[in-house]
């Protein structure tokens, strides 16, 4: 990393100390911008939360664990316990965690054989991955909110090509009905645990493809070529040369987008059950929406932040043991 | 050789459903109708006249829109350079230290930031102020142009800037002729990533913004309860055409598989 330190040798000793007069100014002024930009958000999230609501006002300063207290245990508690926020918390984690793992379970396969096409055809397929996930959530939500509505989507496609009376003759129909996936009449996957879990599969799966991109393609084919000149069937090849070599990518990646569909907010909002909302939702509603209790929003947020850097931690952790 | 068209099959799978939900709201744009409808019916054209030209609140969402992500996507590279090049020229703790402060925006539930950000802006009494939403975006975003300028600035050869000392280059000089050139697609690229996702933001924007302004992904979720119209179709249309056309132009004068992290070519 002494990259530039040699040729700074060859510069005339007044250039030189001019740079050392204005380096140092340079450098305090983009700390400081960093911190503000980078830090300051977060910890005023992390200061508010011990703060208090004004009834009927905003909120002041203050130094209670009461925001944390009605997470955990309810604002009532000892005399009352209540799990409402717990609830929200564990659906939040519920999907973020099944979405996660289908995204990359679907996205390695593609990945992989992503890598083993020319470098032209690899760059149109970036262009086409890269697109997909710049696209807004609001954009994702909205195309599938028309293909899973009960109106226009699959639903009506179902019913025209005369699947649900199938799946009504061989009796799958009620087992459909038991997960929430239809009404007595037809196949509805809105609003459904289901939808909510694709939305979000689908929401993070160009970007399972991008973080395994690198693994995959500095992945050694000579490798791969040897085990099948030794006579290793593919799928030999994939179960002992290529798993193990992008084990850690893999868990590395599941970590990632769990992390970040942890706080995905419309997808959510428009595919879960009011009942099985999740905690980012939870804080729109407290500093944006109907309770205005920014102090409690932010005691949400701060719990969604220390599950997010427990994960993103263990996954360096897990990075870091492999290494040594 | 069955295995390859497995193969194929699998990737044009995904393919079909990658494009799926987008296929669906770009052949509703085409509705003529107040309602989205897909097949569209009586297709027409008219509802892109309206994003573009004739609904004021479309409009200025839009402008709104261009605003902050061409001003975001600047700032952030503005601020990545520095960072960037201290952690390539100096490589200490400190410098990597610095790198990961910015890049943690965008490594963390964006909703979080938003909320700081919100409160930021309140205490500063700027809230609902387009700049701050600017601002707001260049610190989100400002992990994706450290990151290439990283790279661009990993791939310089070392010989060359031996071979500019050698021949009397000052600092500023070798800069100039050596570092900047071989950096600038790279630099371009961080802009141009800044630049798309600013563009798509949704949940950063909407506490920032505190309803004083609307950018286009703020005002289709406005219109999400209000059931959707084609026109909202017409801007995702407007925003997949860009995202194309940007990311092509990044494949086609930058290295878009080694950005991404692909192996260098040895060349």
């Amino acid at each position: 990393m002494s990259v530039v330190s040699e040729p700074s040798s060859a510069v005339p000793q007044m250039a030189a100390a001019a740079a050392a007069k204005r380096l140092p100014l340079a450098r305090i002024g983009i700390w400081a911008v960093t911190l503000f930009l980078c830090l300051t958000p977060f910890l005023l999230v992390i200061a508010i939360s011990f703060g208090q609501k004004i009834e009927g006002a905003s909120w002041e300063w203050a130094f209670s664990f009461a925001n944390y207290q009605r997470v955990f245990v309810g604002a009532n508690w000892p005399e009352e316990f209540t799990a409402l926020y717990l609830q929200k918390l564990y659906y939040s984690l519920y999907y973020a965690v099944i979405a996660s793992v289908l995204a990359v379970i679907t996205a390695f396969p593609f990945t992989y054989l992503m890598t083993g096409l020319s470098k032209r055809a690899q760059s149109a397929w970036l262009v086409f991955i890269l697109s997909s996930l710049s696209l807004s959530e609001v954009f994702i939500v909205m195309g599938w909110d028309v293909l899973l509505s009960n109106r226009s989507g699959l639903p009506m496609v179902f019913k025209a090509t005369g699947l649900t009376q199938w799946l009504k003759d061989v009796g799958w129909f009620e087992t459909l009905r038991d997960w929430g996936l239809a009404n007595p009449r037809d196949v509805k996957f809105k609003t459904s645990v289901f939808a909510t879990v694709l939305t979000m599969a689908y929401l993070v799966w160009p970007y399972a493809v991008i973080l395994l991109y690198p693994p995959l393609s500095r992945l050694d084919r000579s490798m791969t070529e040897a085990a099948r000149t030794m006579g290793a069937g593919p799928w030999t090849v994939m179960r002992t040369v290529v798993l193990p070599a992008v084990r850690l990518p893999l868990m590395g990646s599941v970590l990632l987008l769990f992390v970040f569909l942890l706080g995905v907010y419309v997808a959510v909002t428009v595919f879960a059950e009011p009942a099985k909302q999740t905690m980012a939702v939870s804080v729109y509603e407290a500093v944006r929406g109907n309770t205005l209790n920014a102090p409690f929003g932010s005691a949400q947020a701060v719990i969604l932040l220390l599950t997010a850097g427990l994960f993103l931690a263990l996954g360096q952790w897990l990075t870091r043991r492999n290494a040594s | 050789m069955i295995l390859r068209s497995l193969g194929n099959l699998f990737m044009a799978l995904s393919a079909v459903m990658l494009a799926l939900p987008i296929v669906v709201v770009c052949g509703a744009a085409l509705n003529s109708g107040r309602s989205m409808f897909f097949p569209p019916r009586d297709p027409t054209l008219v509802r892109f006249h309206e994003f573009f030209v004739s609904e004021p609140v479309w409009v200025e969402a839009l402008t709104n829109s261009m605003i902050i992500a061409f001003g975001s996507a600047a700032l952030a590279v503005l601020i990545a350079w520095p960072v960037a090049y201290g952690l390539w020229a100096r490589g200490d703790k400190a410098s990597k230290f610095l790198a990961g402060l910015g890049s943690m925006p965008f490594a963390l539930p964006p909703i979080v930031f938003g909320v700081g950000l919100g409160f930021l802006w309140t205490f500063l009494g700027v809230l609902g102020s387009i700049w701050a939403g600017v601002v707001s975006h260049a610190a989100l975003f400002l992990a994706l142009p450290i990151v290439t300028i990283s790279i661009g600035l990993q791939s310089i050869e070392k010989s060359h800037l031996d071979a500019a000392a050698t021949m009397g280059a000052t600092r500023a000089v070798a800069f100039r002729t050596v570092i900047l050139p071989q950096t600038i697609p790279y630099t371009v690229s961080g802009f141009f990533f800044a630049l798309v996702l600013s563009f798509n933001e949704f949940i950063v924007m909407f506490f920032v913004s505190a309803s004083s302004y609307s950018t286009v992904t703020l005002q289709i979720f406005n219109s999400l309860r209000n059931g959707y119209t084609p026109t909202m179709a017409v801007a995702a249309i407007t925003f997949i055409f860009v995202s194309v056309v940007v990311f092509s132009a990044v494949a086609r004068w930058g290295d878009l598989p080694r950005l991404m992290g692909a192996e260098p070519t040895k060349s």
